[in-house]
């Protein structure tokens, strides 16, 4: 083996090697020919056979040898590593796990070949490999992420304090930041809740105010109001942040919340917390049940008269306030920022911004919440009479294609239009009301509801609204009852449109500091909607809540649960990771960044100005090493050295008229080609699989480096992920352009997707690339011998 | 009832899809994505007004129904777009209807069009589009005395908004009526006039 000159890690110059090779109780003797292949195998000190290398008495066999024999690596030659290397790496104790090299003799040889002596030729092959590739196999320690046991959970609406207050009892440090001076978010202002299996509209404030109070109470719950996320910065598995409080301008721990100096405040502005429906003073406490229970300047409308000063007996008022900062060093973060409503200046036809009496769910839910403008009476905005008729109008701004609209459905609109009608109805039963629709979305339990405020006489109308005008005095909803193929104009009091869900700013804001991704709708981005919920494409920040997308309080609550869970996971876990990642040598690192660019996983980040990796989020694809111009980055586990070595190994014992083809597969890839073998399909002798983290993983030099020491063609295959397969479509472009320039046939070159249930379809690409390739050459083989013969 | 029974193995979307296809459909118009919410139908003038029902149409082009095509209703439409800029699925039923009267003219349906002429006669004369001349009692008629002073002090008015004649050089009339020509325009009207006087010599017989 001549030295290479790959890689910063060289195997040791002399290193004692133990081969041990399973007969799998004749699942692999059957077809090679044993005794040959133990005689075939260079460079190793000892090699020995067994009839079950994976039983409980050859862990002991094995361990004896290594110590006898003073063995500093070992191959294992028996089944796929898929199921047995953990097993294997348990029976080389007390070598280190890593340095043993397994190779697949059972699934990749004897059930997939019936010729003995071919099977046994490849048998050989994949042993020596292996041997060539454990010379370069470094101790590797499994990664223990340590962090710090605190979390902060920005947002303090129903989804934030539910993953607090888990958080919190389960002994994790919590601070909650909220941008508002209350915390409770939306659901504290909708005033009634509905809830599957009951019929009957329950007190939003007196389900969701214990908890705020137990947040608020708890030893482990920092609750901070005012204050916006301004920084993040990831280090060594944790998060650096950065709060800027903004001053309340009135001292929390002295004021008692009398209200005195609202009383005096010459300054009355819209009061946001009641949609704008009244006034607030520019002293204020959003409402009497805030929490933390104390007054708040508005130094947007401040004057600064002093007179709240002059009034206030507890002296709490400190107009000389200023803005904090507050660092915080957290193990996680989890993202409950929220929603809000959707904007109805962009549907101008249903007349919100014309007309008082057309009002959003939300505005409703003011108007009928007892601490709102009419404490509670449904009044007409207009005229303060109790309204005959309500109109409302589904899908104001969700299900819309248009400019400006949603095009997703917001989940929510048709319960909340149920729960406003049933309760107009249970208080004022002489008031129609008429839910103009597309499709009423009631799933599940909630049909129930539905059912029920039908038998109360709600009206239903199959269509959907196009405007919302005044005709002769009467304010007017023109829709079509598709049923009867009728066109209906409406005259109603109040009109109510069910709006929109959309991402909160804060949500928006937040996604921007903290690097998360979102979605084509601008929500958060779940790492997998389907078997990753609450986390994010950034390892340790979790999200919950509306923030996510469009849902109730039930979903809210139970996945700012699950939230919870996954930072407890992480935390009380003792996480330990495969170290096959990436790691950057910092001699060479110039700090160019691209690799924090190239990332998939963003699992790169710069900290104190060192490019770092996160040991949980990178994969160990190696997209970076290819990126990395200087050379600083290798994938611990898959060294160039160990990938020349697999690939010099699995050539050098090529004989004449022989045809090899690499295959290299992902986990995925490796997976489908040990099922060919669990099934018993055969396919060509010439294919040698050797395991990547990744096609990424690969570069140009690898590819010629097979092609000079005689592989006839390469076939790479992989799961086409999401995230990695525009890399890889890139990179077999780049290597077939290479191939040209090289003077080599890129049809000798093969990408194929794998899935892992369909293992028949590789093992058919696996004949399909083994004719391609042998037609290649013959073609080759032709034009050379045409040359030669016009050269006589 | 009567029952219509959906055959397996009959599937037929020629209308659909031809609509779909045709030069005059706006890309990705969304025929197949309509849910017949009836929002067209609630701001269409010609809903209001007559027994068009623009949803209809969508339903019925969806359907396969070809005798929509020869369906006079078609012709209730005045092109006003409403239902195309209200759409939640970006569906387009003044396109449909435009489509769908092509059909009808190319099956040689042509007592629905013969109305348009006088437009295209006049389109001819002055290379741009007008209202006709034997409209202008009408209008003034439902309009008012306000419509004959913007006529008549037109060219004033323009001009003191800074706007230039309505009417075109001659040259580029003339070059217009070329193109319409080479472009088989003046033939369809050719086409036109010679069913217009047809029908009317057919309904002195009668």
């Amino acid at each position: 083996m001549k030295s290479s000159p790959f890689s910063r890690y060289a195997p040791k110059s002399s290193i004692d090697i133990g081969v041990f090779l399973c007969r799998c109780g004749g699942n692999i003797s059957d077809t090679v020919d044993i005794e040959k292949l133990k005689s075939s195998i260079e460079g190793a000190k000892v090699v020995k056979e067994f009839e079950n290398l994976c039983s409980v008495k050859c862990q002991k066999n094995i361990r004896d040898i290594i110590l006898e024999e003073n063995l500093d690596r070992v191959v294992i030659a028996a089944c796929s590593p898929i199921t047995h290397k953990k097993t294997f790496q348990n029976h080389v104790t007390p070598l280190n796990p890593y340095l043993l090299e397994m190779a697949n003799l059972r699934e990749q040889c004897s059930w997939v070949h019936t010729d003995g002596d071919k099977a046994t030729d490849k048998a050989i092959t994949l042993t020596n490999a292996a041997v060539e590739r454990v010379k370069y196999a470094q101790p590797l320690d499994t990664v223990v992420r340590k962090i710090k046991d605190s979390v902060a959970v920005i947002g303090g609406g129903i989804s934030g304090i539910t993953a607090a207050l888990s958080l919190a009892k389960q002994g994790v440090k919590v601070h909650i930041i909220e941008e508002k001076p209350t915390v409770g978010g939306n659901m504290i202002k909708i005033g009634k809740v509905f809830s599957p299996e009951k019929m009957v509209e329950e007190c939003a404030l007196c389900l969701f105010n214990p908890l705020i109070n137990e947040a608020l109470e708890h030893r482990n719950i920092d609750i901070i109001t005012s204050a916006e996320l301004i920084s993040s910065e990831r280090k060594a598995g944790n998060f650096d942040l950065l709060v800027e409080k903004k001053p309340r301008y009135v001292k929390e721990d002295k004021c008692t919340a009398c209200g005195n100096c609202a009383e005096v405040c010459p300054v009355a502005v819209p009061d946001q917390w009641n949609e704008n429906l009244m006034y607030r003073k520019a002293i204020y406490k959003p409402f009497p049940q805030s929490v933390p229970d104390v007054y708040t300047i508005d130094e947007e409308n401040c004057i600064n008269c002093g007179k709240c000063e002059e009034v206030c007996k507890m002296d709490a008022i400190d107009l000389k306030m200023k803005k904090e900062f507050i660092p915080l060093t957290v193990g996680s973060i989890v993202i409950a920022t929220g929603h809000k409503g959707f904007d109805l200046k962009n549907r101008p036809e249903y007349g919100h911004e014309r007309y008082d009496d057309v009002v959003t769910q939300m505005e409703l839910a003011r108007i009928m919440g007892v601490n709102g403008p009419t404490k509670g009476k449904l009044l007409t905005p207009s005229t303060g009479k109790i309204p005959k008729r309500v109109v409302m109008v589904q899908c104001a701004g969700s299900r819309d294609e248009k400019p400006e609209g949603k095009r997703y459905c917001s989940k929510v609109c048709c319960m909340v239009a149920m729960k406003h009608a049933n309760f107009i109805k249970r208080c004022y039963p002489d008031t129609e009301v008429i839910i103009c629709y597309t499709d009423m979305r009631t799933p599940g339990m909630y049909e129930n509801y539905f059912r029920y405020g039908q038998s109360k006489g709600i009206k239903l109308i199959r269509g959907r609204p196009g405007e919302v005008v005044r005709k002769d005095g009467k304010m007017v909803v023109r829709v079509e009852d598709t049923f009867r193929g009728e066109l209906l104009e409406i005259e109603t009091d109040m009109v109510v449109l069910s709006e929109a869900m959309e991402p909160s700013e804060g949500t928006l804001k937040v996604a921007d500091i903290l690097n998360v991704g979102l979605t084509e709708d601008m929500f958060v981005k779940e790492k997998h909607p389907k078997i990753k919920p609450v986390s994010t494409d950034v390892e340790g920040i979790y999200v919950c809540g509306t923030a996510q997308g469009p849902k109730d309080i039930t979903d809210s609550v139970s996945q700012a649960n699950a939230a919870a869970s996954k930072v407890s996971e992480m935390m009380n876990g003792g996480l330990e990771i495969e170290p096959i990642i990436a790691e950057i040598d910092q001699s060479k690192c110039t700090m160019c960044g691209k690799c924090i660019d190239d990332c998939k996983y963003k699992a790169i980040y710069m900290y104190d100005e060192r490019v770092s990796v996160d040991p949980i989020a990178c994969t160990g694809c190696g997209i970076c090493v290819s990126s990395c111009e200087d050379g600083a980055i290798e994938i611990m586990g898959q060294t160039d050295g160990q990938i020349f070595a697999m690939i010099s190994g699995m050539l050098k014992d090529k004989k004449d008229g022989e045809k090899i083809i690499l295959a290299f597969l992902d986990y995925i890839g490796y997976v489908a080609a040990d099922n060919i073998g669990i099934n018993r399909i055969s396919y060509p002798e010439s294919i040698r699989i050797i395991r990547v983290t990744s096609i990424n993983r690969l570069m140009i030099k690898h590819i010629l480096y097979a092609f000079e020491n005689g592989a006839d063609g390469i076939f790479l295959g992989e799961y086409p992920d999401d995230l990695v397969y525009p890399d890889i479509q890139e990179k077999v472009h780049e290597f077939k352009a290479e191939l040209i320039k090289n003077g080599i046939d890129p049809d000798r070159l093969m990408y194929y997707k794998v899935y892992a249930p369909f293992y028949r379809g590789l093992a058919a690409k696996f004949e399909e690339f083994n004719r391609q390739v042998n037609k290649s050459l013959d073609k080759y083989e032709a034009i050379l011998s045409k040359a030669s013969s016009k050269d006589i | 009832m009567e029952i219509k029974t959906l055959k397996i193995g009959k599937k037929n979307n020629k209308l659909t899809e031809s609509i779909i296809h045709d030069l005059r459909a706006s890309e990705d118009i969304g025929v197949n994505k309509c849910i017949q919410c009836g929002m067209c139908t609630s701001v269409c003038p010609a809903s209001r007004h007559s027994d068009y029902d623009s949803r209809e149409i969508a339903k019925r082009v969806l359907e396969e129904d070809e005798s929509v095509i020869c369906d006079d209703i078609i012709w209730n439409c005045f092109s006003c777009y409403s239902c195309h800029s209200v759409c939640p699925v970006g569906n387009s039923v003044a396109e449909i209807v435009q489509i769908l009267r092509q059909k009808a003219i190319a099956q040689g349906k042509l007592e629905q069009v013969v109305i348009f002429l006088v437009f295209g006669e006049s389109l001819m004369e002055l290379g741009v589009g007008s209202i006709p001349l034997e409209y202008f009692n009408i209008l003034i008629e439902i309009i008012g005395d306000e419509y004959l002073d913007i006529k008549t002090n037109l060219d004033d008015i323009r001009e003191e908004l800074g706007l230039g004649k309505l009417t075109l050089p001659e040259d580029d009339t003339r070059d217009i009526k070329i193109i319409l020509e080479k472009t088989g325009f003046t033939g369809r009207l050719e086409k036109l006039r010679a069913y217009k006087e047809s029908s009317k010599n057919s309904k002195h017989k009668g």
